[in-house]
């Protein structure tokens, strides 16, 4: 029998392989409960400061619902980036790693389960001094829209306005607690944003309606060699850019350091403005948004002080 | 050409078409409860209860229900696609649940003809596979057709994709019988061809595929009987021409009046169709360039390997030299196959009905696979061809190769759209790949035991990706508790449910804010894959 017939039996070799494989497949992500018995080992390791991210990134829903907002609250989930963080607790899931750690020392690691943990270390973590958007509200910020001058006008902080949610298609979500500047839809805000990837960023929700500008004005500010920020609008809903740009103007005790122009197709940028001659005084910050385009500015910002 | 080599179906065939098609509206209708309402479904069933109350009408006052007015006021609902399906669901409705009480939930009544007519779907590949290749190979075909995933999964709902993966399916058959003369079949193609239009757009290319194939292997008989003045066209394409419109008129009462125009915006609906966004290996396409690769590696990831391989070996084998001179079937085939999908061939075709657009290609895909079986189980036979139990290596190879499709499918209920092959590492290695994990809404489903035990009483919960009108169906069937509504607005919500697709977490995020907190309240996973979840207000 010449061997090269026999191959043909490598047809339903084939078909009974792919049934294995199917069965490994279908067994081989750790189930929910694995999830929830291995928060213990996490929560040891987990110091308040530290981030805490799962790999590979789909099963961070499942690790949220395991490990609860305690260890995954959103401030971390929607964070601007992972600079300002030393520490790092990564949950191991199928031998992936977190890519937003990619250089992070790896300093411990121990398998629990099916998982690996580590701990990882920030190679050069930059220590936040001030963060604007923990800040949002009296009495480290007061905030006022329309032009500087005879129109300009307070905006009003509450603890208690209507949340507003716009669903797929609408406008992000609008928080309880927020400066309203004329109606509900005027305010500046602590919000989350999607960003070009869809993920999610925690911002301070600062639009500019109708060509009227809204003014931030942070007081007692302990100022580092730079305004370290990001900005955007929700890239779902403006991703096309079909709007004109939005400027953020800074000015630090009075003197403009700088700008940043955003454009709404970039989604989620960064940008840095140097505060070198402030650096290790408190001073007085203002972000002074605007744009020439009265339509949907939805603008948002994270920024911070380092 | 007359195809000379097929066999003749006889009673057994007829049988075993039979028990193949009994056997899987029985297994739809048994893993059918766990499976949420599709969004398009919702859509649906609104049509359908419109329909239902315009036939009513038009048995009770029958000039009234004619007039154009009333007409249009039963007919608008949904008039972006044909009637017949949602004209189904109707009748089923009125007379398997209202009437006879066949089944305890509106939502199954309104999905028995699709479960129907994917069984129909499946007989009608045994019929040609076992015609074509041998009575063990038709059930080969039949079953790899039935048993891949997805197609398991299409079959369930009450919408248009396995009906009119069959209608197209059986209308190639009654063209390519017609070939054989005789007229009964050319006025069957006529007929199903004025069904298959009244089913779905997709109808619309068929007549390529078809022409095509009358080039390929008559045109040149056809030159020379139009030059000797005689006519040259199959019969079949003139029972098209004349019989098929006037049943894809007649089953379509939205089109009885103003029929140009709007058969006109029934078109331009369709070739203008908004881009939905789409998940494709960790991108959302949302506007053109679509990934040309799109169909191509979606079919990879979600059709059951062997079936695959079979498939391959039967498209070499059907074309080899050997075996051109009955190349006229499997050409019409894979003419259609091709016809299938060649829409993403183009970059500005929208992909965002995953597999699900190009799924008649696979009757034909299977019937290759089936060619392919035969052709390796007789190689296999031939290795042992003395031995007791030679007669056994085909059944054998037959259960090798659909064994694995077997507990994939039965497995990837009621997760249907998240299911993948192991050729990207299943659902995890999908999730990993970027794939996309769930669109429709449909999830819910799995979440309405949470729901029911979790929701405060008289809660509001919102909805997500799920329609109003499905979710109204699940209340309906008592799969929801009768005291919950369904909301679209967050901030009035309980408990929010929030379907994975990568561009719709801007919504989880607004839950976020809203609930001010990021920790599900239960998450539905697959194989490890998360796939939709809850949160809860606290």
């Amino acid at each position: 029998m010449p061997s090269a017939r026999l191959l043909w039996l490598l047809v339903p070799i084939a078909g009974l392989a792919e049934l294995g494989l199917f069965v490994i497949d279908a067994r081989r992500a750790p189930r929910v409960s694995e999830w929830q018995a291995v928060r213990a080992e996490v929560a040891k390791l987990k110091r308040p400061a530290d981030l805490l991210l799962v790999a590979p990134e789909w099963a961070d829903p499942i690790a949220r619902y395991a490990f609860g907002d305690a260890l995954m609250p959103a401030s971390d989930e929607a964070r601007a980036d992972v600079s300002g963080y030393a520490r790092a607790v990564e949950v191991d899931a199928l031998g992936a790693t977190a890519t937003e750690l990619d250089g992070w020392a790896v300093r411990e690691e121990r398998a629990v389960g099916r998982f690996k943990l580590r701990v990882r270390e920030n190679p050069k973590p930059e220590k936040v001094l001030f963060s604007f958007l923990d800040n949002a509200r009296p009495p480290f910020l007061s905030v006022t829209a329309g032009d500087s001058g005879d129109s300009e006008r307070p905006c009003v902080y509450t603890q208690h306005a209507a949340v507003s949610t716009g669903g797929l298609h609408g406008h992000l979500a609008f928080p309880r607690e927020r400066f309203l500047c004329g109606g509900e839809e005027f305010f500046v805000g602590a919000t989350i944003l999607d960003d070009q990837e869809y993920r999610p960023r925690r911002c301070l929700w600062a639009e500019p309606r109708g060509g009227e500008s809204v003014r931030l004005r942070f007081t007692n500010v302990l100022m580092g060699r730079k305004i370290y920020g990001y900005a955007g609008l929700s890239y779902f809903l403006f991703r096309d850019g079909a709007h004109g740009p939005t400027t953020v103007r800074v000015h630090v005790a009075g003197q403009e350091i700088g700008s940043y122009e955003h454009h709404d197709e970039r989604g989620w940028h960064h940008f840095e403005l140097d505060t070198e001659r402030f650096a290790g005084q408190t001073a007085d910050v203002e972000f002074d948004v605007a744009s020439d385009d009265p339509n949907d500015r939805q603008f948002c910002f994270y920024a911070d002080t380092r | 050409m007359t195809n000379t080599a097929a066999r003749k179906l006889d009673r057994l065939d007829f049988s075993i078409a039979a028990v193949l098609s009994l056997t899987y509206v029985a297994l739809l209708l048994a893993t059918v409860k766990d499976l949420g309402y599709a969004r398009d479904e919702g859509f649906y069933f609104q049509a359908a209860r419109s329909y239902e109350a315009w036939f009513e009408l038009l048995h009770t006052d029958f000039r009234h229900a004619l007039q154009p007015s009333v007409i249009d006021r039963y007919w608008s609902v949904n008039h972006e696609h044909p009637a017949l399906m949602k004209s189904l669901f109707a009748f089923s409705h009125r007379y398997l649940w209202s009437g006879f009480q066949l089944f305890r939930e509106q939502g199954t009544s309104y999905r028995f003809p699709g479960m129907v007519l994917s069984a129909l779907g499946i007989a009608v590949t045994y019929a040609w596979g076992a015609r074509e290749t041998g009575r063990l190979a038709g059930v080969v075909s039949a079953l790899a057709l039935a048993l891949m995933p997805r197609v398991f999964f299409h079959s369930h709902l009450a919408c248009f994709d396995m009906p009119v993966t069959t209608m197209l399916l059986v209308t190639t058959y009654a063209f390519a019988r017609s070939l054989d003369g005789g007229i009964a079949w050319s006025l069957a193609t006529g007929v199903l061809y004025g069904l298959l239009l009244d089913t779905k757009h997709n109808s619309w290319l068929l007549p390529v595929a078809l022409v095509a194939h009358f080039i390929l292997t008559r045109g040149a008989h056809a030159v020379r009987e139009l030059l000797a003045k005689r006519w040259a066209f199959p019969n079949a394409f003139l029972a098209m021409a004349l019989i098929s419109p006037l049943v894809f008129y007649a089953g379509w009462p939205w089109i009885w009046h103003d029929t140009v125009q709007r058969l006109r915006d029934y078109v331009a609906f369709h070739t203008g169709h908004e881009y939905y966004n789409m998940e494709f290996l960790g991108q959302t396409y949302w506007k053109p360039p679509m990934p040309r690769l799109y169909a191509w590696v979606m079919t990879l990831a979600t059709v059951p390997g062997i079936t695959l391989v079979l498939f391959a070996v039967g498209l070499v084998v059907s074309f080899s030299a050997g075996q051109r001179a009955r190349s006229s079937t499997p050409l019409l085939w894979l003419l259609c196959l091709l016809m299938c999908y060649a829409p993403w061939w183009s970059d500005a075709t929208p992909i965002f009905g995953g597999t699900k657009h190009w799924m008649t290609a696979y009757p034909f895909l299977c019937l290759f696979a089936g060619q392919g079986f035969a052709f390796v189980a007789e190689r296999i036979s031939e290795l042992v061809p003395h031995k007791r139990w030679a007669p056994f290596a085909p059944p054998a190879l037959a259960a090798a190769v659909l064994i694995g499709p077997l507990c994939m499918t039965l497995h990837s209920e009621p997760w249907g759209l998240s299911f993948y092959t192991p050729l990207v590492g299943g659902a995890p290695g999908g999730a990993s790949l970027g794939l996309n994990r769930t669109f429709w809404g449909y999830t819910t489903g799995a979440e309405q035991s949470f729901i029911n035990q979790h929701a405060p009483p008289h809660g509001n919960v919102y909805v997500h990706d799920t329609a109003l009108q499905s979710w109204e169906t699940l209340r309906a069937d008592g799969r929801i508790r009768d005291d919950l509504r369904g909301t679209l607005n967050i901030a009035g919500s309980n408990l929010a449910l929030y379907h994975h697709e990568p561009h719709m977490h801007r919504v989880e995020y607004e839950t976020w804010v809203d609930y001010g907190h990021d920790a599900p309240a239960d998450v539905g996973t697959f194989d490890g894959v998360p796939v939709v979840w809850v949160y809860s207000r606290q």
